[in-house]
């Protein structure tokens, strides 16, 4: 199997280690052995010494969420995202990858996205306006919940911000998480870097295009010219700057930390400042970077009721801790954790809920 | 097993738990094939592949366990329960093949019950989410295993298990109000509402320890307790272990320290100069006492007084809270024994009278015998009468043979050793990760003719013999 020794010492770490199994989201929804870094290791291992063929292993690759919470717990450092994101790239390369994944790959080279949709005419008029600030939504937004494209901008007008939605709205993740490092991934990296390049500012909106493009770009040489910040940095500051006028007020929200967010770009604080500033932090019990993944789109279009289960689970955590009202950062926690809301509680992105403070 | 046949009995268990809980599938066998037993380890490591079964089912409750139950029992075919798969006997290894039951989708937390201090939760919970969910009402369960992470509650019964305050709050035997237990013969049965009473034998000792050899737990009553107002770290370095054992037993007349852990030489100037920093030579001791301040102070004044009458050096408490703090980094990939190293803990458990001189004799049986060996150990688990010793061997990856048939041979040689001399010294079999099938052969050789009450029990249980065949010795 062609993959780095970096991975395979890491394989050989994980393959007979149980300690994070307690934390990985989508173990908890399936109670499935398969599902841990372990049992992902120890399959790998076998394909490794020839014990068994890659094919026996892929479905259980693309269960994984690359969430980063077994990668968090490690005491000893091992990130079992290197191995899987690399086991992708030889499951894709050699024929081996599952049908569903096959299907969701032709789909995007089709139409462009994996979910085969076309975006909602009603973002036209946002597009192209000759703006110096760009808005990057990504492609979980753009197809899935364009309606919270509208709550962004119209939050960035109430501060006098004007944005221009960019026409190309694909990092690469989709790609990235499907197949892992190959040459369409790059290709996809290097067009949104032209894309993002042709503006000043450019405001990223989905933590899973933020993480890409702040550390994979870097890892992959490709340039970024534009400032990039994510729209939660973007938000504070011009509450910061009172650009943005808020309400303070008694109001209790739960942030649902972002995975990417907390884990991989370190910050816990933002999204909780500006929570503050409208309201107070009513907190869960796993918050920061030990926060429990709660929904995931692209593994919604194979594993729908695993992922059902996995915004269950974490509605589970806020009830008992009597938090009700959810704040989202990502549009795929938001849309999942939406469906799932039990009665009496509430989900709301961070600009719903700045837009109910104005 | 012929694939017609094969297929039949896959319909039925599907029909039993649904299709989607019922795997046949390459990837599920391999990873039900090897837990933290180290011979599966190993096998594996040399790319071999263990004794695997052919279904792998995962019942949701005790109705659809039962279910499985009668189907096996009617084609006769063994059933191994799996927890986590963290345990270190191989009991969970299904050697005979047939159908392994993997209890984790039976996970549900049903009450954390504040007035009667108890969560009532399925069997295959991870014990770290019970903890979970006493936390977040403000409890605790006090059940701190180097697996808390790793294990299930019903694993945890099914060994016997135990965590790092115990010496305060007890065995995971002490930790449980009832059970519901699935017979092999698929009727579901509940354990007295309550214990210590006397009404027979108590039926929660019958099923705790008997690793899936006569049952299934499918659910337990697991108590929960305050969390302390404080708890303070000691370390003490004695200068031998005499005086410690003294020391201890001394303290432990007057009150419980939750956690209390003395270290051999060897293992202060390994583990514990590597992980906690103690640097000097004798015998590193870490104790902790915890609970509302007024005691702890009254505590502590006896715990001071009393380690200096033996001549204990006072460390103060940063070594016991750095140890504290980093207690399972111990079980992590690269800071603990790990392979190619081969490593066993055979953790036995005897009187004060008793305990010093199992040390002694293991110890000098394994260097004489295994001069490629290193021998360490440490004593955690203490009572007002003896306490436990969780001794370890370790060979180097020079001193172990290539061939995993050798490796197995030289492994069970050292273990047979090991535990003959436990037993002949007054110690048992184990302290608190089960029997399995490493160890079953020695069972009879620590019971005697007292093993025919384990063996009538599960002949009227399991007249079959389904359940986990050659694990405990059944
Ligand atoms: C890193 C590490 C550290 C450890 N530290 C400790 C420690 O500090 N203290 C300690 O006590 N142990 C420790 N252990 C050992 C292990 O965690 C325990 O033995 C634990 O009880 C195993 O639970 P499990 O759910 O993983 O069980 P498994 O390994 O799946 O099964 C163990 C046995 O119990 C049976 N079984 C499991 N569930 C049930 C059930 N519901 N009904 C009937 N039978 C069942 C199985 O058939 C098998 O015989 C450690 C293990 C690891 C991996
Ligand atoms: S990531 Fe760390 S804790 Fe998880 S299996 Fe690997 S070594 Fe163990
Ligand atoms: S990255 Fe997340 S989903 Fe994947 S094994 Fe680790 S914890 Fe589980």
């Amino acid at each position: 199997m062609n993959i780095s020794e970096k991975a395979k010492g890491i394989i050989d770490s994980c393959r007979f280690c149980w300690m994070c199994r307690h934390i990985c989201p989508i173990g908890n929804a399936t109670g499935l052995e398969r599902n841990t870094a372990r049992a992902r290791a120890l399959g790998a291992s076998m394909v490794v010494r020839g014990a068994t063929e890659l094919k026996e292993i892929s479905k259980n690759v693309y269960e994984c969420a690359l969430c980063g919470a077994c990668t968090n717990n490690c005491m000893t450092g091992w990130d079992p995202k290197v191995f899987i994101q690399e086991l992708k790239t030889e499951i894709v390369l050699n024929g081996v990858a599952p049908d569903y994944i096959v299907g969701l790959i032709e789909k995007y080279s089709e139409t462009g996205n994996i979910y085969g949709k076309k975006a909602c005419s009603c973002l036209d008029s946002l597009y192209g306006n000759g703006g110096k600030i760009g808005l990057f939504v990504g492609q979980d937004a753009l197809y899935n919940v364009p309606e919270l494209v509208k709550k962004v901008v119209e939050l960035l007008a109430k501060a006098g911000v004007k944005v221009d939605l960019l026409k190309n709205q694909d990092s690469g993740a989709a790609l990235w998480f499907l197949t892992g490092k190959t040459e369409e991934t790059k290709n996809a990296a290097v067009a949104c870097a032209n894309a993002l390049n042709e503006y000043e500012t450019v405001i990223v909106y989905d933590p899973q295009d933020y993480k890409l493009m702040k550390h994979e770009y870097n890892e992959w040489n490709v340039e970024v010219k534009a400032e990039i910040v994510s729209i939660n940095e973007y938000l504070l500051k011009l509450i910061k700057d009172g650009a943005l006028k808020v309400k303070k007020g008694n109001n209790e929200y739960t942030l649902q930390d972002n995975y990417f967010y907390v884990r991989d770009l370190d910050d816990e604080t933002t999204a909780r400042e500006i929570i503050a500033s409208v309201g107070v932090n009513k907190e869960m019990l796993l918050k920061g970077k030990e926060t429990n993944m709660a929904g995931h789109l692209i593994m919604n279009e194979y594993m729908p009721e695993v992922i059902k289960e996995v915004a269950q689970n974490r509605w589970i955590n806020a009830k008992n801790m009597d938090c009700n009202v959810i704040v989202t950062e990502s549009p795929a926690e938001y849309v999942l954790l939406k469906a799932t809301a039990p009665q009496g509680a509430k989900v709301l992105s961070v600009e719903e809920m700045l837009l109910e403070n104005i | 097993m012929n694939d017609f046949l094969q297929t039949q009995i896959l319909t039925e268990l599907e029909d039993a738990v649904g299709r989607e809980n019922c795997s046949i599938k390459e990837i599920d066998k391999v990873t039900h094939s090897v837990d933290y037993f180290w011979l599966s380890r190993m096998w594996a490591d040399r790319g071999r592949r263990m004794p695997e079964a052919d279904f792998i089912v995962s019942p949701k409750d005790a109705t659809e366990t039962s279910k499985v139950m009668k189907i096996a029992n009617y084609y006769k075919i063994p059933v191994t329960t799996w927890g986590g798969g963290g345990g270190t006997q191989g009991g969970a290894i299904p050697v005979c093949g047939g159908i392994l039951l993997d209890t984790k989708r039976m996970n549900k937390i049903y009450e954390v019950n504040t007035d009667s201090m108890y969560i009532e939760c399925g069997a295959g919970a991870i014990y770290k989410h019970i903890e979970w969910a006493a936390n977040e009402k403000g409890y605790a369960t006090m059940h701190y295993p180097s697996s808390l992470t790793c294990s299930t509650v019903g694993g945890f019964l099914a060994h016997r298990g135990i965590g790092v305050v115990s010496t305060k709050y007890g065995k995971i035997d002490d930790m449980v109000l009832q059970m519901e237990v699935v017979l092999p013969n698929g009727d579901i049965i509940n354990t007295s509402s309550a214990p210590k009473h006397a009404a027979g034998p108590d039926l929660n000792q019958i099923f705790i320890g008997s690793e899936g050899t006569l049952g299934v737990i499918t659910k337990a009553q697991i108590r929960i307790y305050e969390e302390p107002e404080v708890r303070r770290f000691r370390g003490f370095l004695f200068k031998d272990m005499s005086s410690a054992f003294k020391a201890s037993r001394e303290v432990l007349q007057k009150f419980k320290p939750s956690v209390m852990r003395l270290y051999d030489e060897a293992e202060t100037a390994s583990l514990i100069k590597k992980i906690v920093g103690v640097s000097k030579p004798g015998a590193f001791m870490n104790i902790a006492y915890e609970g509302v301040k007024e005691l702890v102070d009254v505590e502590e004044k006896i715990l001071l007084d009393t380690f200096a009458k033996y001549g204990a050096e006072d460390l103060g408490s940063e070594y016991g809270e750095k140890w504290w703090k980093e207690k399972i980094t111990f079980f992590y990939p690269g800071h603990m024994m790990d392979l190619p190293q081969m490593f066993g803990t055979m953790d036995t458990i005897a009187p004060y009278d008793k305990i010093e001189k199992i040390y002694w004799a293991m110890k000098e049986a394994v260097e004489k015998n295994f001069p490629q060996a290193k021998f360490i150990a440490h004593f955690s688990h203490w009572y007002e009468w003896g306490c436990m010793i969780y001794d370890r061997f370790i060979i180097d990856e020079k001193d172990v043979p290539k061939d995993p048939v050798e490796a197995m041979r030289l492994h069970n040689a050292m273990w047979n050793l090991g535990v003959r001399t436990a037993i002949a010294n007054g110690g048992v079999v184990n302290d608190h990760h089960g029997v399995g099938f490493k160890l079953g052969r020695l069972m009879k050789e620590q019971y005697g003719p007292a093993m025919q009450v384990f063996e009538g029990i599960k002949k009227s249980l399991d007249p079959n013999g389904i359940m986990n065949p050659f694990k405990l010795g059944l």
